[in-house]
């Protein structure tokens, strides 16, 4: 396999999963062609920082890294394909009448958490402990306006470009059990319970607690490191 | 293994034969064979847009030996070449030219709601395609509300008919509605349909596998469904009904030509008030296509733009807007998603997204304080879209990531909920321009209270359902699905923009035949209702072939 080397198998962001030893490339020669080449260039090193300026870049990686949880290695370079997509101008096609574009209004976003983190703190956003950090996040999800700007399409802004780019990498769907590419292999046990040969079990047994115990535990921690209340009901629209 | 009946089905429509039986999903020989017309030729009738309006237009006038030229401003789609079974990769299905959303509720547009390319949105629906049911035609009297159609469930039946042989339909006998069967049984279920199934006769619900425009086998030479689980991003199979494989391939062969790449940018009208052809830009190039009539089918946001866009010194502000219809009455349906936690695997990724459905509360119920109602129906998002449900919840950080490490325990279910037509749901131009020059489409939508009461009675119902297959914990999102109306079809010229043949009350060759004619939209996905009525469209054009349909209206 020319695009790992034989240690690099079943990666998971931050080495976290339920699924030990399931690594969805080891069914890229089931893929088509086409399919390949998009989901391994994102393995590729990355290209050069293009659309974020350097004082840009630093806030924008501190930030990714809060609002996806990537707080050890191995990292999924979500700066760059975040930055690819924004160089290349490849929006979702609409924008918020109150918001500018996409681009324009990253950069707004960046430079005011970093006008945030100097009045709090007296030092840029990236410089912060991780929990100062998580606190000036926390607070832009929980504003209405901010900046000027409607906080909810703020944080649907940041969070549609980071999950996309998080949630496109073979090494999360490592993490979460994902069979990812199917074509043309397609899928034959279909059903509660049922899996193919090749799919892993979530394995009760890396983390033996029950799901709302562990949603709890990532919620006293998240609470710890971000200052206060994580919101459990209802979320924004 | 052919159908006997398949046959008739080939005799007027031989779209599944025409695909490549093997590894090629597209027979690139009869695209390059393609009939091509020259831009000052008069062709019978171009057309704006090759989606599911577009395109069944297309298809039955070419089989009537009309000259026929489609424009589509997307690529000429080779499965193959061009689509991915990834979610990210296949941003470049949608329509992601600039728009503007605004409003109460601004409605987001692109991957959920808008096509671009030949095919249209069909290429990235899941492929649900339910009949609507005969009060929708009639929702103004029957329960005050909404608007009467100037057609009944009746006019369109035969075409409902036509087109579900023509996809081909698979699903259980269907008990609403007008109780009908479909022709291809249905699919086998997954873990999700499963749960659904499953909750559904927990909770006294009946549920019903279908209505999905997939084949349960073999269709001319499209292949099995391989339960791939990526309707979404376009078939790669050829299994899923797209126009591009149902009735492309038959309107080429029938002589029409498709020209993509092409965007529309104004329908002229000559001094006669007779539409003479549209200006299009090709390769950066402007162009104008001469012809004998026109038909729009750039679906609700385009549709209404190039009418406005192609305001005259006659028509001051917008072409068939002296009425102030154009651009009004866009509907969407609410669309909340209920997930629901599992200590089972569900893996709900595997198999189409669309497997079962209800329509038990889509009819207004009396003893309820809205009108009108909703159907429920399996969705099953991919990673992307799931961690956009889970963040929705206001999850971030470790708590999302740890939401999302449990991805294979959750089931989803997602409601249909009829959204009334309101006049100041509409599309305007904005000031912003895209790279063409051309001003951007500014959709502003806003609910009613009624439309926000259906979205928490279908949350409950999705919750009592998930509850009841054991579900130990549940989250929901307010979303939105589907577009129609904007151009709709009315009985006279003060209450739509086209009469009951789809006809523009302004200009009498001028035609609309896409989902902006809808009045109504139920609590159905609205792909086979734009089909039908567009071969039903066709119906009424051959009938009245070269016999007038260019002249002016009576009276003028």
């Amino acid at each position: 396999m020319p695009f790992r080397a034989p240690d690099a198998r079943a990666i998971t962001p931050g080495g976290k999963g339920r699924f030990p030893g399931f690594d969805v490339l080891d069914g890229v020669e089931h893929w088509d062609a086409v399919t390949a080449g998009v989901v391994l260039a994102r393995l590729d090193p990355q290209p050069e920082i293009s659309f974020f300026t350097v004082t840009e870049q630093a806030t924008a990686d501190a930030l990714f890294d809060q609002l996806l949880g990537q707080d050890a290695p191995p990292k999924i370079p979500v700066l760059q394909l975040v930055d690819r997509r924004l160089a290349l101008g490849q929006t979702d096609g609409w924008r918020y009448e109150d918001m500018p574009e996409d681009s324009v209004a990253w950069r707004q976003t960046l430079a005011a958490l970093d006008v945030d983190a100097k009045a709090a703190h007296g030092e840029r956003f990236h410089e912060l402990s991780w929990n100062q950090q998580g606190t000036l996040v926390q607070a832009v999800h929980d504003a209405e306006v901010w900046h000027s700007l409607p906080g909810s399409q703020v944080w649907s802004l940041w969070t549609r470009y980071t999950s996309t780019a998080f949630y496109s990498h073979p090494w999360a769907w490592n993490e979460i059990g994902f069979g990812g590419p199917a074509y043309p292999r397609g899928y034959k046990a279909l059903g509660v319970d049922k899996r193919e040969g090749w799919e892993v079990p979530d394995h009760h047994s890396v983390d033996p607690v029950t799901f709302a115990a562990r949603v709890e535990r990532a919620k006293r921690r998240h609470a710890d490191t971000s200052g206060g209340n994580h919101p459990v009901s209802q979320g924004k629209r | 293994m052919t159908r006997f009946s398949d046959k008739k089905i080939r005799a007027r429509n031989a779209s599944a034969w025409l695909v490549p039986d093997g590894d090629n999903r597209t027979d690139h020989r009869l695209r390059g064979d393609m009939r091509r017309f020259a831009d000052d030729d008069e062709v019978d009738i171009v057309i704006v847009g090759c989606g599911a309006g577009g395109a069944t237009l297309m298809q039955r006038l070419a089989r009537a030996g009309w000259s026929v030229v489609a424009l589509d401003a997307g690529p000429f789609w080779d499965p193959d070449a061009d689509w991915v079974s990834d979610e990210a990769a296949s941003h470049r299905l949608y329509w992601t030219e600039p728009r503007v959303i605004t409003g109460d509720d601004p409605v987001p547009l692109g991957s959920n709601n808008s096509g671009r390319g030949v095919g249209g949105s069909m290429i990235h629906y899941a492929g649900y395609t339910p009949r609507f049911h005969p009060s929708d035609f009639e929702t103004a009297s029957l329960d005050g509300v909404g608007a009467d159609w100037p057609i009944s469930y009746q006019d369109l039946k035969p075409y409902y008919e036509a087109i579900e042989e023509e996809l081909p339909v698979s699903g259980q006998d269907w008990p609403w509605g007008d109780p009908h069967s479909y022709r291809y049984s249905p699919q086998p279920v997954s873990g999700n349909g499963e749960i659904f199934l499953r909750g559904a006769s927990a909770i006294g619900l009946n549920a019903r596998v279908g209505p999905v425009a997939i084949a349960n086998g073999r269709f001319g030479n499209r292949p099995h469904c391989i339960y791939r689980g990526f309707c979404l991003q376009g078939c790669k199979v050829n299994a899923k009904a797209s126009p591009l494989i149902t009735h492309v391939p038959d309107a080429l062969a029938q002589g029409a030509e498709i020209r993509a790449n092409c965007m529309v940018s104004k329908i002229e009208v000559g001094d006669s008030g007779l539409a003479s052809g549209v200006t299009y830009f090709s390769g950066g190039v402007e162009r104008f296509q001469r012809a004998r009539m026109v038909a729009v089918a750039g679906y609700s946001i385009e549709t209404p733009r190039l009418l406005l866009l192609s305001a005259s010194k006659r028509f001051p502000d917008g072409l068939c807007n002296d009425e102030g219809q154009v651009g009004h009455y866009i509907m969407v349906q609410g669309a909340p998603q209920t997930a629901g936690r599992f200590a089972q695997e569900i893996r709900m990724f595997k198999a189409p997204p669309p497997e079962v459905s209800s329509e038990q509360y889509y009819e207004t119920d009396p003893t309820k304080g809205y009108k009108r109602g909703f159907s429920i129906q399996t969705v099953s998002p991919l990673p992307i879209t799931w961690a956009e449900h889970v963040a929705a919840q206001g999850h971030w950080g470790e708590v999302l990531r740890e939401y999302m490490r449990d991805y294979v325990h959750w089931s989803t279910l997602g409601a249909l909920c009829e959204f009334l037509p309101r006049y100041r749901n509409s599309v305007t131009l904005a000031d912003e321009k895209d790279r063409h020059g051309l001003p951007v489409a500014r959709f502003f939508y806003s609910q009613s209270d009624n439309d926000t009461a259906l979205m928490k009675a279908a949350q409950r119902v999705m919750e009592d359902i998930l509850k009841g297959a054991g579900a130990e914990e549940v989250m929901t999102i307010d979303r939105f699905a589907h577009l129609v109306g904007g151009c709709r079809m009315a009985a006279s010229p003060n209450d739509g923009v086209v009469d009951a043949n789809q006809r523009s009350f302004a200009v009498p060759n001028l035609y609309i035949t896409d989902g902006s004619v809808l009045p109504t939209q139920g609590s159905a996905n609205p792909a086979l209702t734009i089909m039908a009525l567009a071969a039903r469209c066709a119906d009424h054009l051959i009938a009245g072939s070269r016999k007038g349909q260019r002249s002016q209206l009576v009276g003028q």
